[in-house]
């Protein structure tokens, strides 16, 4: 730990003091709404919220959920996999405005992220005549949403790849090339074994965002119950019609999803930090020689 | 100022880092604590800093308890082996923190700290450097400005810890006398936490060997090298031919068992160079072959084997070239200074100690 | 250089370039082709209009409260999760990412359920004459949660980065420990707590789902402009929604440049051997 010896830290009643001011700041903006979350979906009883749950266009909301998150995932995955590889492996002109490119999204208002799409396919939009003679549906359908949520989630697997894949280094791939591997081959056994926790962080992180995300794909669903919503949406609906139990029932299946990423991501976290110390132990009598190359 | 030591102990969980330790630092000296890594002598250091609070035992300046007295109020200067140089300040910054973080009415004014830090920057030689950032020097020029820092708020003592821990050897080298040059300029009580034998003995007014928590011996340079105290001494400080008791009846009119020892249990202690190689026996001379002749520099280092005993011995050039040893030769050695002391527990056993 | 002998430079680089420009490009090219529909003097009459001058502000305001609470709060929080041990303390630091974890739908009806006139929070405040809830104060209050992981994440590396020695020294130099933190330890993460400072406000200015469900909404009042785009677009102006998306995208991007700057000097910062004035 970094922290100096106690003779020269703070006072006790300063900890004390810092610690307990940090605590309630949390729990009244962290803890008590997350525990709200849960109290108002159950405020009519368990049969209620079972029934909330088991109304077909809030199942039909949790289907397209998890269908958009299964498209948009493998998407996202193949992309930071070639991304991080060309950025981390080689050296070329404009590496740091890709990456900057990459962030991007992170810095659009989600709103925006719709309405792009809304520009491009929507019936006054640039491919909009175009779209309705050959009858194909992308705004106000599953196309567009899902095109809506691959834009915001575009950089979280690229954005955990690139920095771990740089610090790792290339000289494992180069000796599994130097044995004859092919490129595939030097993908699936060398590349992929040594990313899989940072990929796996990646894909948890774009997964919440993916299952959670509103306001782009609010501005491109046009809210057809039943077709178009997702559970975001669906909880907006209900909110709006001041069907607070139903609303917070499908809040509190959202919430859930929350608390399993937060879980999966400190396992993860830890995984990480286990490997990482693991490998500078294997490396400390050379004196990490195998640290990253500039 | 003088440090005085009393009864300090010093426990890190189970390991006992510092094991009731006395010392007296007579003020204005230069005293080196010397010994391995993990021998207590950093966490003593620590101790008389004020950052580190021993379990039980004092610390007096001047004679006045300073046990319990907070690192602020110790006026000590402590130089960190790696600088610990505030890196989003200037050098000049750096130097003047101390006098800039006194409390209002102690504060010197702003001229004053100009006058007293560019007086420092040109004490340490490093007056055209104020400007620079720490990250913009050398690891010799970083060493220096962090010992004008810890001089500036005038201390009383100078703490370093293993000051040139971090250099490379010349600048080590060029570091050390420039540190015995400045002491004798200001002439302030200092203590510096070295593992290099050679700087303690070069720089050092006084040696304190320490070992195991333990202080194994104090004394003047020439006194720890030449009479060591004990047999971790003679080994720690050079090398050092061992001889198990078998061998020593051999030499038997050159010295004494200690008082109350047996035969069977003493070992002697001969450095290399307290070796004289014969061609032709002499009374209490011992027969050896030579093994190996290797000239090192100005010296040349000859193997030989007593039995299976391996017998380390140096000369200087002009003795080797008179002698004209070559490889399986029999000759005979003569200790010219031998030291015996009673075996030591098997626990610190060295081996054979070259 | 030495020669790379690793295979998929094109095939890497030619797939991500196309991606990028698929889904990221391409749809941003689109809001600049469409806004040139406008004339210079139209593009103004639309930013500049009343209803959106006022909306920029209450975004642009509460964004910028939120994140200094954040930075005051993120300092704290990030210190007290590094330097001090208590019960539960892997608990409360997996809890900071909630934000980040929780959709914006769910915080928004929560924040506006706590904080309303009957709710848990807002029951107590409204008798001292405190409204949140439908207020520009809900506002700040959705953009604080929604913001809050940003400055505590981008500062426990950092904090931990430091070297007790430097503090030490501090101390045996005479400082006080406030001294040491101001003098010291604050300029060496300063540059991590603009950045963080930066992301949470980029991110605030954004959001729309938390905060159209605690806002009230109220055009002049507690409208943001995100939302005014989606009213403007529910209303088929869409040449009106884009102009302001554009204005949007101009400060986004800008915000997104200054972190990289800034990302980019603190790892440069004190290691560049050249003289820096």
């Amino acid at each position: 730990m970094s922290s100096p010896r106690p003779s020269i830290a703070e006072p006790r009643w300063v900890r004390f003091t810092l610690t307990a001011v940090a605590l309630v700041f949390l729990g009244f903006f962290l803890a008590l709404p997350l525990v709200a979350v849960f109290v108002e979906a159950l405020a009519a009883g368990i049969p209620a919220y079972l029934d909330a749950l088991a109304d077909p266009e809030a199942r039909s909301a949790i289907w397209l959920t998890v269908l958009v998150a299964l498209i948009a995932l493998p998407l996202n995955v193949a992309f930071g996999v070639a991304a991080a590889w060309a950025i981390a492996r080689f050296e070329f002109r404009g590496k740091s405005a890709l990456i900057t490119l990459i962030d991007l999204p992170f810095a659009v208002s989600p709103v925006v992220a719709g309405l792009v799409f809304v520009l491009l396919f929507g019936s006054q939009g640039l491919f909009g005549a175009w779209l309705s003679a050959h009858d194909i549906r992308i705004i106000f359908a599953v196309p567009g949403i899902v095109l809506a949520t691959l834009f915001v989630t575009f950089p979280f697997v690229a954005r955990e790849l690139i920095p771990l894949m740089q610090a790792q280094g290339r000289e494992e791939e180069e000796a599994a090339v130097s044995l004859g591997a092919s490129g595939w081959q030097m993908l699936w056994r060398v590349t992929l074994p040594n990313i899989k926790w940072g990929l796996l962080y990646g894909v948890i992180l774009a997964n919440a965002r993916a299952m959670g995300e509103f306001g782009a794909v609010s501005v491109v669903s046009g809210h057809i119950r039943g077709e178009t919503n997702t559970l975001p949406l669906h909880v907006e609906i209900l909110y709006n019609e001041y069907n607070q139990v139903g609303a917070f029932a499908a809040a509190s299946v959202l919430a859930l999803l929350a608390l399993v990423t937060l879980i999966a991501k400190t396992i993860v976290e830890w995984r990480m930090r286990r490997e990482t110390a693991m490998l500078e132990a294997s490396l400390s009598p050379e004196g990490g020689a195998a640290s990253p190359a500039a | 100022m003088s440090i005085e030591i009393r009864g300090i102990g010093k426990r890190f969980g189970n390991f006992v880092a510092l094991d009731n330790i006395d010392l007296d630092i007579p003020s204005g000296e230069l005293v080196a604590l010397l010994g391995p890594s993990g021998c207590g002598k950093t966490t003593l250091l620590r101790i008389i800093a004020g950052m580190e609070s021993p379990d039980h035992g004092q610390v007096l300046f001047e004679g006045e308890e300073a046990t319990h007295l907070h690192v602020r109020e110790r006026k000590v200067g402590f130089v960190f082996q790696h600088y610990a140089l505030f890196r989003h300040m200037t050098v000049f910054e750096n130097v003047a923190f101390g006098l800039r973080v006194k409390p209002r009415h102690e504060r010197p004014s702003e001229a004053e700290i100009r006058r007293r830090v560019t007086d420092l920057l040109k004490l340490v030689q490093l007056d055209w450097l104020a400007e620079r950032y720490p990250s913009q020097l050398s690891g010799g020029q970083r060493q220096r400005i962090a010992l004008a820092r810890a001089l500036a708020v005038e201390p009383k003592v100078l703490l370093l810890d293993e000051p040139f821990g971090a250099l490379d050897t010349r600048v080590r080298k060029e570091l050390r006398r420039w540190l015995r040059r400045l002491h004798d300029e200001v002439h302030i009580s200092s203590v510096f936490v070295t593992h290099d034998q050679e700087e303690a003995l070069e720089v050092a007014d006084r040696v304190v060997v320490m070992n195991q928590g333990r202080i194994e011996q104090i004394g003047t340079p020439d006194e720890v090298y030449s009479r060591p105290a004990s047999p971790f001494v003679y080994r720690f400080l050079g090398d050092v031919n061992v001889f198990h008791s078998r061998l020593h009846g051999a030499w038997a009119e050159i010295n004494r068992l200690p008082e109350g020892a047996h035969a069977g249990e003493a070992l002697a202690f001969i450095r290399p160079h307290d070796i004289d190689i014969e061609r032709f026996e002499q009374a209490g001379s011992l027969a050896a072959r030579v093994q190996e002749v290797h000239a090192i520099g100005p010296s040349v280092r000859v193997e030989l084997a007593h039995g299976s005993e391996l017998i380390e011995v140096e000369l200087t050039r002009e003795r080797a070239n008179a002698l004209g040893l070559s490889r399986g030769d029999q000759v005979w050695l003569r200790p010219r200074q031998v030291r015996v002391f009673a075996a030591e527990p098997a626990g610190e056993e060295f081996g054979s100690g070259i | 250089m030495a020669r790379n002998v690793l295979p998929g430079f094109r095939l890497g680089l030619g797939y991500t370039l196309l991606y990028l420009s698929l889904i990221v490009l391409l749809p941003l090219a689109a809001l600049v082709f469409k806004s040139a529909e406008l004339s210079a003097a139209q593009f103004w009459d639309i930013a500049t209009g009343e209803r959106a001058l006022a909306s920029l502000r209450v975004t642009f305001g509460s964004a910028l409260i939120a994140a200094l609470i954040n930075a005051a709060f993120g300092l704290l929080t990030a210190w007290v999760l590094v330097r001090y041990t208590f019960p539960g303390k892997r608990f409360v630091d997996a809890l900071v990412d909630l934000p980040f974890a929780l959709p914006t739908a769910v915080a928004g009806i929560t924040l506006a359920t706590l904080y309303a006139g009957n709710g848990w929070i807002g029951r107590h405040l409204e008798p001292l004459g405190f409204k949140v809830a439908f207020t520009p104060v809900g506002i700040v209050v959705a953009l604080t949660f929604i913001s809050l992981p940003f400055v505590v994440r981008t500062l426990q590396p950092v904090i931990e980065d430091i070297e007790p020695e430097i503090e030490e020294a501090a101390a045996v130099l005479g400082a006080s420990r406030w001294q040491t933190f101001r003098l010291v330890l604050l300029p060496a993460i300063l540059p991590a707590l603009i950045t963080g400072f930066t992301l949470a406000f980029s991110r605030a200015i954004g959001e729309y789902g938390s905060v159209i469900f605690i806002a009230g909404n109220m055009p002049f009042i507690s409208e943001i402009t995100p939302l005014l785009i989606v009213a403007k677009l529910e209303q088929y102006d869409i040449v009106g929604a884009t102009a302001l998306a554009v204005v949007m995208l101009v400060i986004s991007f800008a915000l997104l440049l200054a972190v990289n700057a800034l990302q980019w000097r603190m790892a440069n910062r004190h290691s560049a051997a050249g003289a820096r004035r």
